[in-house]
Order: structure tokens, then sequence, then C-alpha cells
């Protein structure tokens, strides 16, 4: 082998390993996706996001695989996402959690892991409006009744959220500050369901739960809804008002949405982004979510991020409203 | 009641079906080998088919999914007597009396015991499911914080019977138990405890881990600093089964098992893992002979086994007639119902009348089928322990490790899997018993976050835990227990515990 030939093999070789990646973005996807949930099985999370992955896998024309990293409110799967390479092969679902975490260490003075700015946003699949529900053992039948007592007894009504901070703790802030009522009494508990059987058991008075999830025990006549946090009324419960039908301007949904880590290059995020609206938009997914009880809250890329970015805003807001809880 | 029975009628036609049995059948299948593999639990293996059952209809996915539920705990015993590997929380208890009994050579009859009693308590907690369901889930709903606080009160009070080594030690690893238990955040304020800046330790340690290392890995590091004796356990056929004496000795504590797991099992919350603790130490509580636990009683076999398994049909009961999940697996199933556009809940029996007592009667059957499918496996299952040590053991680390990991994909896990069993063999070497340890880690964060939510329900009052009815009876039972045994030690009669502290002074040079 003399040096030209050498030269000239070197640099072929170099060209080929520098032109293969480009290559490899070009046929994006070659091979399995991962979607890291941070939620527990048998959440409105993992509900959503199973549908969405075997759409997806018509799609996109690759397995989708869908791995649970549950943990600390979500931070954990969060975090995962975060730091997997940004090559478009590791996606997040996650929901409003996703928004408050940096003010709530800003809050405790602690270092965030994540903040918005390591995620960039894909799809919103679902937006399940709130309630402000009671137990129909209570007195309350409207807002009105139930601020009324609210201010004549600060402190007295318990009310259960699925965690501090969490996606079912935050609306009460919201309504706190936007109905003037004092302090309403904070029964934290472990998710959604420990919330709602609290709620059911009487040993809390309300909650703000999503529709989904209480539609049975307001049809059943075991809990009351007293109001809606969405912008309009629910299909499945249309005599219930909304909070700025009264007049309060409140707006509060549980989304679940689909994420990349930052740094994933351009030409994937928008091969995703097709291939999860092509796969949002089929009746199999359709289906699915119809029948979990919910309406289809899809929002492509760019509206999701426009949502984001005003739905952020709430969660801080509400995040500094409750402050540090003193224990 | 006659109606109950002509929609059990119902439900079996609709479970007899063939397609319905299949599903039932794989389910069970499945379950029994997610049981039996170390650490891979219920949770994982139901989540992963949940997409495989889209295509099928509502009745047919509950019932395979119910099955690898109700499975799982038919084989989680299995690893834990041959191995003294809990592959789960509930079966920590097996590990202990089941394992002593394994190293005598009743490894067989150990498996039938645990299969059989088993199936009587899935079998009374269905019978129980299918009379009593809709009245007893309005009593699951009255379990609030501080029924749930005077209910652990108890279960440490019943702390001092679980363990084969003196109360002193005991206590000990209790406290232990209930400090790793405080790990996490607080849910109360939000602060992170001892998290050392791992996001994964947020959610505190987990149960599987460290009971997994504690038995299973410590188990395995003592091994080679005691001299083994080259023999293998070959067991006759005949000797494969459990003897008249055996069984006498396991039809009672089989009995309670059945009725205190299932009341446990009912209520909403993570009661049932301790279903089969309480079930330990009640049967040594009563037993006339308490010093034969952890050198191989029968009872201490027969009683957690069939407590858990009622426990996790007791589970049903809030899920099928409230939709309230009592943990994570049955809030699976109900997603598993949702998807499929069946809402779990007071609507389910009238709304749904298939799918619910379809559902019920397969679980009849499928408690048939885990009995036929378990006893031809406990030969198969024993010869296991004919492997040399040199080859099985590596096997089982391997496993404990892959099972860890699964159980959150969370290599933090591993960590403390593997840290746990350096700890799990000191212990071993200076004689201390683990399972009061596991009990305390279970308790804490349950009893720490109920005591807390009661006190705010009550602005501080602590006068709430006699006020309700509940309550007040736990915390009743609680004093009688300590007044017992106060009067025990007024009288200064010596029990089994002074008698271990004794002989272990005894023993020490």
């Amino acid at each position: 082998m003399d040096r030209r030939s050498f030269v000239i093999g070197t640099t072929a070789s170099a060209a080929a390993l520098a032109a293969s990646p480009a290559f490899a973005q070009e046929t994006f996807p070659s091979h399995a996706i991962t979607i890291v949930n941070a939620f527990p099985p048998g959440g409105a999370n993992d509900l959503v996001t199973r549908p969405l992955a075997s759409a997806l896998e018509q799609t996109i024309r690759q397995p989708v695989v869908v791995e649970t990293k549950a943990g600390a409110g979500g931070q954990v799967g969060a975090q995962v996402a975060a730091s997997a390479k940004p090559d478009g092969y590791t996606l997040l679902s996650h929901n409003n959690g996703i928004s408050g975490y940096a003010e709530v260490d800003k809050l405790f003075d602690r270092q965030p892991k994540t903040t918005r700015a390591d995620f960039i946003p894909l799809a919103r699949l679902i937006a399940d409006p709130v309630l402000l529900l009671v137990n129909s053992q209570q007195p309350y039948t409207t807002v009105k009744d139930f601020i009324d007592d609210a201010k004549k007894r600060p402190e007295a009504i318990v009310y259960s959220s699925g965690g501090l901070y969490g996606a079912t703790h935050l609306p009460v802030a919201l309504f706190e500050k936007a109905t003037g009522v004092p302090k309403l009494r904070h029964l934290p508990t472990n998710g959604g369901g420990p919330a709602i059987t609290a709620l059911l058991g009487n040993n809390a008075q309300a909650s703000t739960q999503t529709v989904s999830a209480t539609l049975q025990h307001v049809k059943s006549g075991k809990l009351r809804a007293l109001a809606s946090f969405g912008a309009t009324r629910s299909k499945a419960l249309p005599d219930v008002p909304t909070l700025k039908e009264l007049g309060y301007n409140v707006e509060y949904y549980l989304w679940v949405g689909i994420f990349a880590p930052k740094g994933t290059p351009p030409q994937i995020v928008s091969t995703l982004s097709t291939a999860i609206d092509k796969a949002a938009n089929t009746d199999a997914f359709k289906s699915a979510i119809a029948n979990l009880g919910l309406d289809i809250g899809y929002l492509n890329a760019k509206d999701f991020a426009a949502f984001w970015d005003a739905d952020a805003k709430r969660a801080d807001d509400a995040v500094k409203t409750i402050g540090r809880v003193q224990g | 009641m006659e109606s109950t029975l002509i929609s059990l009628l119902h439900g079996f036609s609709v479970a007899l079906q063939p397609d319905n049995l299949w599903y039932a059948f794989i389910g069970c299948l499945v379950g029994t080998l997610v049981g039996v593999l170390p650490g891979i639990g219920p949770l994982s293996g139901i989540s992963i088919l949940l997409p495989v059952t889209f295509g099928l209809n509502a009745t047919q996915a509950v019932i395979m999914l119910a099955g690898i539920y109700y499975g799982s705990q038919y084989g989680g015993s299995t690893t834990s007597i041959l191995m003294r590997i809990p592959g789960e929380a509930s079966s920590v208890m097996t590990c202990i009396d089941g394992n002593a009994m394994a190293k005598k050579g009743r490894a067989g009859a150990a498996l039938c015991i645990a299969a059989v009693g088993s199936w009587i308590a899935g079998t009374f907690g269905i019978i129980m499911l299918t009379l009593i369901a809709p009245p007893l889930a309005t009593i699951a709903l009255r379990f609030g914080p501080p029924e749930y606080t005077a209910l652990l009160v108890l279960g440490l009070i019943f702390l001092a019977y679980m363990s084969s080594t003196s109360l002193v030690r005991t206590l000990l690893m209790a406290c232990i138990g209930l400090m790793l238990g405080m790990i996490g955040i607080d849910n109360m304020t939000g602060h992170f405890r001892y998290s050392f800046g791992l996001a994964e330790l947020g959610d505190g340690i987990g149960i599987v881990p460290v009971a997994v290392g504690l038995f299973g890995l410590g188990e395995i590091l003592a091994t080679p600093s005691h001299k083994v004796v080259g023999e293998v356990i070959a067991p006759k056929l005949r000797e494969l089964l459990p003897s008249r004496q055996e069984w006498r000795e396991a039809s009672m504590p089989i009995a309670r098992g059945s009725v205190l797991g299932f009341i446990i099992g009912i209520i909403p919350g993570s009661a049932h893992i301790i279903s089969s603790f309480l079930s330990y130490a009640l049967e040594k509580r009563i037993s006339k002979r308490p010093e034969e636990f952890g050198k191989g009683a029968v009872a201490g076999v027969a009683g957690p086994e069939a407590a858990n398994n009622s426990a996790s049909t007791g589970a049903f009961v809030p899920m099928l007639a409230l939709g309230i999940p009592t943990g994570p697996i049955t809030a699976v199933l109900i997603g598993a119902l949702m998807i499929h556009g069946v809402p779990a809940g007071p609507q389910l029996v009238s709304d749904h009348p298939d799918v619910f007592w379809g559902f019920v009667a397969s679980m009849y059957v499928g408690n048939l089928m885990l009995l036929a499918l378990n006893l031809p496996l406990v030969g198969l299952f024993v010869s296991l322990l004919r492997i040399p040590y040199a080859y099985l053991y590596p096997l089982i680390i391997m496993f404990c490790v892959i099972g860890v990991y699964e159980v959150s994909h969370s290599i933090v896990d591993v960590w403390i899997m593997l840290i746990m069993g350096v700890f799990g063999y000191a212990l071993r070497k200076f004689n201390f018993d683990p399972a009061p340890l596991v009990l305390g880690l279970v308790i804490a964060p349950i009893f720490e976050q109920s005591l807390r939510q009661s006190l705010i329900m009550s602005n501080g009052n602590y006068l709430i835990f006699f006020s309700r009815p509940i309550s007040l009876g736990l915390v009743i039972v609680s004093i009688g227990l300590l007044a017992l045994s106060a009067l025990a030690f007024v009288l200064n009669r010596k029990d089994w515990r002074t008698k271990l502290a004794e002989a272990e002074v005894g023993k020490t040079p």
C-alpha cells in the first residue's frame, strides 16, 4: 500500500464516517423508539400513552415502547428523558407537573433538576378539565354556598389533593386566589386515587379532580360537582357551570403531553410531530380516548408550545400563592 | 341471595365459554411465572400485557389481567420457600418458616401447603366477594386516616411477635426499618429527606429491593462461610406431600389467615401488604409453641400465604363495588376496563353484568386452574434444589438484579439491593432477624402520613382516634394487648422471649 492510496483510503473512510450520521438522520427512525412515562401504571399518563404508542407504531413504522420511570411526582422520568441522548429515540410522556418543578425548587432554595428549557414540546394529547367537587353529604349545592361558608369558617373545610404542589393541588390555590376565600385546609395524599377515596369517605369535604376520574361518582350521586375549571362546559356534565361563567377568571386542565429532550435535531422533531399528528387522528386512538371518558385535547407542536407557556405561568402563579408549607 | 345465585350461574356461563377459559388460563400461567421469577412483580406483568388486550373484549381482558394478579400470589411463595427470596413484599414472611422447612427437607410439603392454603383462601375470598361486596365496600370507605393510624399502631404492637430472636433485637431491627422508611419527600411539606440529591430516593426506599437484598442476597453471601453439607436434598415423591400432622397444623392458620387477609384486603391503600405480617404475628401469638417459629413452623407458612391470597381477592371489593383502586395493581385493572369502555364503579354490576359476574365466576375457575398448575409443579420446583450451589447461586443473583431493576426500572434500586445484601449478611452473622426491619419499612411511611392526615382533619386534636368507632375499636385491642403483656411482666412470668434472651446471653462467651 503506497502513501497515496493510504491517504485516499483514509479520507474516504473518514468521509463515510462523517456522512453516516447524516444518513441516519434521513432514515429516522431506524429502530425502536422509547417513550418514557413519568407516572405509575393506571394513571392518566399511562392510559393515554399506551394507545398512542400503538397508533404511533403504525404511522412511524417502528416499534414504540412505553417505559415507566415513575417517582418523585414525575421528576424521575423527566430527569431520565432530559439526560437521554437527544436523537429522537427517547421521548417523554409527562403532564402539568413538568411546568412547576423549577418554581417549587426555587421556593426551597434547591437547584432545579430539570426546567422547561430542557424539553421540546411535540404534542398535547388530552386536556381534562378539573371539577370542584364536594361530598354529597355536604350541604353545598352551588359555588356561592361553598364560597360563603369558606369565608365564614376559614380553614375549616378540608380538601384532599394527590400531593403537595401537584396537579390537583394547584387548582385549589388558583380558586382561592380568584374567589378571595381564605385558605382551605389541605389534606395531601399520595395520588389521585387516594385523594378521591378520601373525598368519597367524607374524610375530606372537597377536592379538585378531573372529569374522567370522577364522572362515575358524580353520576352515582356520591359526589357533587359544583363547577368546572374548563373554558367551556364539559359534554359529559352539561349542567355544571364553569367558573368563568360565574365570573371567576380561572382555567385549569390536567393535560398529558409528549416531549423530546432539548437538542433533538429539527428534522427529527418534525418527523416525530408529523407521525404523532397522524397517530392522534387515527380512529383507534380516538376511540380509546373516548372510552376513557376524555375529550381529545390534541394540540400540535406549535399550538402546544403556546399553550404550555400560558399554562406554566398559571402553575408558577399557583405555586407562589401556596408558598412554603409550614409542617 | 337467590338472585345472586342466578347471576353467578350466568357468570359461570360466561366464564366457561372456551375462549374465556383460555384467557383465564393464560393469565394464571403468566401470573405463576411472574410470581416465580423473583422481583418481576404482577404490576410490571400486567402493564406489559395491557396493550395485548386492546384486541379483546372487556370481559376477556379483565379475566386475563386479573389472572396474572392472583396467579402471581400463588407463585410468589415458591422462591421464598426454596431460596429465601421474596418475590414481593407480601411473601416476605413465607421466607422465614418456608425456607426453614425446606432446609429440613420439607420443601415439597411447604409448597403444597402454600398452594392449597392459597386456593382455600382465594376461594373463600371470592365467596365473600360474591355475597357481601356492596355492604363491605361502604365499610371500606369509612376507613380513613384515623382508622389507618390505629391499625398500624396495632401492627407495631404485633412487631414483638414477629421475630425469632429476643425482644431487644427485634425492636432494634424495627427501629432501623422505621428510620429507613423516613427517606423520601415529605408529603406534607415537600421537603426532601435524606435523599442526597437523588430524585430516585424521592419516593423512599422500595420494599422489594430491601427484602430481596436482606433475605435472598444475604443468605447467598452467608453460604460460603458455613460448611455446606454436600448432600443434596432429594426427596421421594411421597415425601413431597405434607404429612397428616402437617395438614392438621396448617388447617386453623389457613382459616384464620383467610378471614384476616380478606378484611385487611378490602381497606383501600397499601394495607394489604401488612396482611401476611399480621397473620404471622397472630399465629405466633396464639401458638402453644411460639419458639418453633423461624425454625420451620407449618403455621408460619400456612397463615401468611392464606392471608396474602385472600387479601388480593379482598382488594377487588372496593375496585368492583366503588371503582376505587386499593393499590397500583387494581388501578391498572380499572384502567384496563376503562380503555374497553367499561367504567368500574357502583354501576358496574347493573350496567355490565356480563363483565362483573363473568369476572367473578372466572376467579373460581382460575383458582382451580392455579391449584392444578401449581401442585404438579411442586416436584419440578423442588428438583431445582438439586442444582449444585456453585451454579445455582450465581444464577439467583442474576435473577435478583434483573428482577429488582424490573420493578421500577431504577438502577438505584439495584444498588439498594446490593447494599442491603451486605447488610443482610452482617445481620445473619450477628444473629439478627431482618423481618421486623422490613415491617418497619412498610409501616413507617403509611403510619407517618395517616397520623399527620388525621391531625390535619381534626385540627390537631388527638381525640379523633377515640371518636370514630372503627379506630376506637382498634385502639382498644391495642391497649388490651399491651395490658396483657404488662400483666405477664407484673406476675413475673417468663415467656418465650425472655427465655430466648437468656439463651442468647448464655450463648455469648
